[in-house]
């Protein structure tokens, strides 16, 4: 209780760090705000290119909505997924990039992970509000999810947290932590059904059958992967707007609490050490 | 009552058997000027650091009674790109103040640092005595019970240096403790009352600040002890 009073009582202080990551961020840059949406769009371009027009995947049509836009469809897991990354990179260095004042000043010292995942939510909210008028445009009825939408990005958020809490004390002591993480984020990425629809893995599987002679198939490995759940929701809401499927968010709601217990849990043990061994 | 520091034994290095601070045990008595004195590495900071809770001596214990501030570095989380105002606030409030009281505080933070005109410029235009000015600013009017001071002291002009002096004696007329690290003697015979020789991590001396001081200066010319 009394940790969760020293947090409480440093949300002035995160609200300041996080608008001194905002706004140094685009600081003396002519587009600003606009270049958090620059990196995602590149991206649409480069996969819609490469997956949708060279390799021909095609995710199933939206299910009431109508839409069949590869790049939209696209977006609703690749923005999910920029800011789960982003997060984890930012929060992961916020310590070391902060090494001075964790050895001058005496502070709270998670907000300095918590203040990065601020910040990059709300690059992300920019780019999500984005989204959510470009599927309007397309013909997609968004707005009555949006509630909905919101509870899952603060799930996500709090999926993010833990993990960047963790990773953020594990890079004070292993400097490598930070090159492993950049790998793994990648063949991550790659294993989240983000670029390609689960229908092509789907495929696959059916054609294996179980996997070394158990029943369990490749589909159900692919959706232990907490971001595949994820990254389902969020296209059930965005581009299909639909109910979700009860139990996968269920599941996000599981490993958003369980991440974000133990990511404090991890960093608060370790907390009184950081400054020295900074 | 009296301003208890009981510093047993400090914090340990990465090394085995390092101890950067051993035995250290002293009482500094509120309302008084303290001094910590002793050559590069003998432990002046990472006490200083105890102090604050940045670290944590692994065995032994720190006692203070009232708010303690600890001024370690001055614009510790100063960001370059922002300008002298938003700074304040932030820096306000890594060392604890609320945007209410940086409000309050704002004319005379900005009087005290005397960098008015440059007050909406980013801080990475500013002079470095701009900057420790600023940050010395910011910091001193945090308002502690127990002020906890790292050779900041140095740096800034003569007449900034005078007027972080008279603050000291502010500071010590409204009752407060002050605990100062120095490489001044000048300094720390004219403001101190009382002083501490740290010597390799150990407590060689503490008590009036003229004996300890002569103390010190003499072993640094026979080059005994
Ligand atoms: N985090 C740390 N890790 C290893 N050694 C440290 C650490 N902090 C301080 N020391 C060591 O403790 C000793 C005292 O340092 P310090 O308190 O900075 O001295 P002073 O301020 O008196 O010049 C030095 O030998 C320094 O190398
Ligand atoms: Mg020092």
């Amino acid at each position: 209780m009394g940790y969760i009073n020293e947090v409480i009582s440093s949300r002035e202080l995160l609200v300041n760090l996080t608008m001194r990551e905002v706004k140094g961020k685009y600081k003396r840059t002519v587009f600003g705000q606009l270049w958090s949406l620059a990196n995602p769009l590149a991206a649409m371009l480069i996969y819609t290119f490469v997956f949708a027009f060279i390799f021909k995947a095609h995710p199933d049509r939206g299910n009431p909505s109508g839409l069949d836009v590869f790049a939209l469809w696209l977006l609703c897991g690749l923005l999910p997924w920029t800011f789960l990354a982003t997060t984890i990179n930012a929060g992961l260095g916020s310590l070391i990039a902060n090494a001075g004042l964790v050895q001058k000043v005496y502070f709270s010292r998670i907000v300095l992970p918590l203040s990065n995942v601020a910040a990059s939510g709300y690059n992300w909210l920019f780019e999500m509000g984005v989204l959510v008028v470009a599927l309007s445009i397309a013909g997609a009825f968004v707005l009555p999810w949006l509630p909905l939408v919101v509870v899952l990005m603060v799930l996500l958020a709090l999926f993010a947290a833990g993990i960047a809490l963790m990773l953020a004390v594990a890079n004070v002591y292993f400097r490598d932590t930070q090159n492993f993480v950049g790998i793994l984020l990648q063949i991550w990425m790659y294993l989240t059904p983000i670029i390609y629809p689960l229908n092509l893995v789907q495929d696959q599987s059916d054609r294996i059958g179980g996997l070394f002679g158990t029943s369990i198939t490749l589909v159900d490995v692919f959706r232990l992967n907490p971001m595949e759940n994820f990254v389902d929701v969020f296209r059930q809401l965005l581009y299909d707007n639909r109910w979700p499927n009860a139990s996968t968010f269920l599941v996000c709601t599981l490993w958003a609490f369980g991440s974000f217990i133990v990511g404090v849990w991890v960093f608060r043990r370790n907390e009184k050490n950081l400054a020295e061994a900074l | 009552m009296t301003l208890k520091a009981a510093i047993m034994r400090g914090k340990r290095s990465v090394y085995e058997d390092f101890w950067a601070l051993d035995e250290v045990s002293f009482e500094v008595p509120v309302g008084s000027t303290f001094g910590l004195i002793g050559s590069n590495g003998s432990g002046k900071s990472t006490l200083l650091k105890c102090l604050s809770k940045i670290y944590y001596p692994e065995s032994g214990s720190i006692s203070a009674y009232g708010k303690l501030a600890a001024l370690l570095e001055v614009g510790s989380g100063f960001h370059h790109e922002l300008s002298g105002r938003e700074n304040i606030f932030l820096n306000g409030s890594i060392l604890g103040m609320s945007k209410k009281e940086v409000t309050q505080k704002f004319d005379e933070i900005v009087d005290f640092s005397g960098v008015e005109h440059f007050i909406d410029q980013p801080v990475k235009n500013y002079s470095s005595g701009m900057y420790v000015r600023l940050g010395f600013s910011v910091a001193i009017s945090v308002a502690p019970d127990i002020l906890v001071v790292d050779e900041v002291l140095a740096v800034g002009d003569a007449e900034f240096q005078e007027k972080c002096r008279q603050k000291f004696i502010e500071f010590k007329n409204a009752g407060k403790t002050v605990i100062l690290v120095s490489h001044s003697m000048d300094t720390v015979q004219q403001m101190c009352d009382k002083a501490a020789w740290l010597k390799n991590g150990r407590l060689v001396q503490v008590g009036e600040a003229a004996p300890t001081i002569q103390a010190y200066l003499g072993s640094l010319t026979t080059g005994s002890v």
